[in-house]
């Protein structure tokens, strides 16, 4: 029996849907022009006014933001609401450049929670459920999201934040967490750690886990699946456009139901801007409609990816978007080649290697590098130099099927890339530092 | 025959690796009879005889070092000229395919060991009595 926080929204027709949405959009563009600046110019000099939208078939007539315009307007350009009623701040993460933050009213986080909610629903949360939330607390929008979302649905919450993963194992086995929140690579290692500490998934209570806020391989979900003997659930979000809970996962397990109600996707090509039909894959744009403080208007993602009306076998009608394929911040492109951390991933778990990996990219004499580190599982070291050499030849072949181009694999000891606790660092790219000082 | 166990240890390519699996066979009461590194650009691997192997296995284990025991042939011959020499000529006539070998210091300053990997351990320990040499066994080392 499928459950739902809120089956009225997220089993609508798609036509209430769409005249929901016609109607919060003219609202929030309405909303917008009148108190903030920054957008009211990019319209203005679009020549674009609220009049003039009239419901989700003109939404193609606004301008984009990204995030240089986020940057730009730093820390308030893009405030809607006097901060007097403001509740909170989240921020992201900023491993580039400054940081981008994001102001909520208590309506604001409210919706907020309760996308959550629909998440852990989904999930097989209720109400009797122990939610255990390893996401980092803080300023990132993880710990918080899921936090409050948790306390909605009414589950016992453990706000555990990330790190000390021994006595977060402790905590799970003597309090009989049910559910795990926190990225899909500290999973992985809660799972690694499980297993060290002699205990296997049947000493503990999980049935699911909710991870997110980076990227991840299908491989990688059936590995945390086996680990922790759960059921793993993708959930999506941004902080520029609330936190995680944009769009979330059902029992189908293939792709994520977006919560149009207050956000609506568009897919649109990165070169040029135009908006694709549905099925195309493209750049990721949102545009908040109920977001009060802090809404955002067609934010460009950046991450590519391809959305779904098909009917989902859970009963929801929300469109479903595909897990990201990248971020095009993550990108790379090595000689000419576009090459995403998750083809490598996807490759490393099919040859049997666990997923802790460090991509190095560089040039040397004009041309790109691509080296990756590896760690090797124990039982395949062996003493002769050629057997390892050939094992790092295969991995390389393999890898060179998948992305086209060759790289050098270095196998490594066991355990000896640094394990995150956030966000894995998977990529260096050296030709940054490189190409920046010339400019 | 008695086969003798030999320990490999992979090295990755950072500072200080060969260092930390000494601190810690050091910390395990462990000696260590015969030692060679084999060195590539991109990792190393070493390779050694000691006097606890089971020990010196859960040590490294513990320490997350990826470890193998392989067994090895271990041979004592005279310090003259010729002696190596007539080893390979017994190993070769038989095929034996040999993958690496190392010398360590033996108990006597009138005879050198070898540590010998082959691809096939009975034929060449039976090729290796045939021809007279002599064979240690892991008893043999430990006492030195
Ligand atoms: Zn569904």
């Amino acid at each position: 029996m499928e459950r739902y926080w809120n089956e009225e929204i997220e089993c609508m027709s798609r036509e209430d849907m769409k005249k929901l949405q016609d109607e919060r959009l003219v609202a929030q563009v309405k909303h917008v022009y009148e108190n903030v600046k920054y957008y009211r110019d990019l319209m203005d000099e679009k020549g674009v006014k609220p009049e003039d939208i009239k419901g989700t078939d003109d939404l193609h007539k606004l301008p984009f933001l990204s995030k240089a315009d986020l940057r730009e307007a730093y820390p308030y350009g893009l405030l809607a609401k006097p901060l007097s009623d403001c509740v909170r701040i989240q921020s992201t993460s900023g491993t580039t450049g400054k940081r981008v933050v994001a102001f909520y009213t208590q309506n604001d986080v409210d919706m907020w929670e309760d996308c959550v909610a629909r998440a852990i629903t989904a999930a097989g949360g209720t109400d009797e459920d122990v939610c255990h939330v390893a996401y980092g607390y803080g300023l990132f929008t993880g710990g918080a999201g899921l936090h409050g979302g948790s306390h909605k649905v009414g589950c016992l919450t453990l706000p555990m934040s990330s790190g000390n993963t021994e006595r977060q194992i402790t905590f799970m086995r003597d309090l009989g967490s049910t559910i795990l929140c926190c990225t899909p690579s500290y999973a992985a290692y809660i799972g690694e750690t499980v297993h060290e500490m002699g205990l296997t998934p049947d000493d503990l209570k999980l049935k699911a886990g909710i991870f997110g806020a980076e990227p991840w391989t299908e491989e990688m979900r059936r590995s945390i699946e086996k680990s922790l003997g759960i059921k793993a659930y993708d959930i999506y979000g941004l902080t520029e456009i609330s936190g995680p809970g944009v769009a979330f996962e059902c029992s189908e397990q293939s792709g994520m139901h977006i919560n149009e109600d207050n956000f609506i996707a568009e897919i649109i090509n990165p070169d040029t801007g135009e908006v694709l039909p549905e099925g195309e894959v493209g750049e990721l744009v949102f545009t908040s409609i109920t977001k009060e403080a802090f809404p955002l208007i067609r934010y460009r993602t950046r991450d590519l990816c391809v959305l779904s009306r098909k009917k989902c076998s859970c009963g929801r009608t929300l469109v479903k978007m595909a897990k990201p394929m990248g971020r095009s911040d993550d990108m790379m492109i090595i000689r000419g080649v576009n090459v995403f951390p998750s083809q490598i991933e996807t490759v490393l778990i099919e040859q049997g290697y666990s997923p802790n990996y460090l991509i190095e990219v560089d040039r040397k004499n004009n041309t790109d590098t691509l080296d990756i580190s590896v760690e090797m599982n124990p039982d395949q070291f062996s003493d002769k130099v050629k057997d390892m050499q050939d094992q790092e030849k295969a991995l390389a072949v393999a890898i060179k099927t998948m992305l086209g181009i060759n790289p050098k694999v270095h196998l490594v000891s066991p355990k000896s890339i640094t394990r995150s606790e956030g966000k894995a660092v998977r990529v260096i790219d050296k030709r940054k530092l490189i190409d920046n000082p010339a400019k | 025959m008695s086969n003798v166990r030999q320990i490999s240890v992979f090295l990755d390519n950072r500072p200080n690796q060969l260092k930390g699996v000494m601190a810690i066979l050091k910390n395990g009461g462990i000696n260590i009879r015969a030692l060679s590194v084999a060195d590539t650009k991109d990792f190393g691997i070493l390779r050694m005889i000691v006097n606890d192997t089971e020990k010196a296995v859960d040590v490294l284990k513990d320490a997350s070092y990826a470890v193998a025991v392989t067994e090895i042939l271990a041979i004592s011959i005279p310090d003259a000229p010729g002696q190596l020499s007539r080893v390979l000529d017994i190993l070769g006539s038989e095929n034996v395919n040999i993958e690496y070998l190392y010398a360590f210091t033996g108990a006597s300053d009138k005879a050198v060991s070898f540590v010998i990997r082959v691809d096939d351990n009975e034929n060449a320990a039976n090729a290796l009595t045939r021809g007279g040499i002599i064979q240690l066994t892991e008893n043999d080392i430990a006492e030195m």
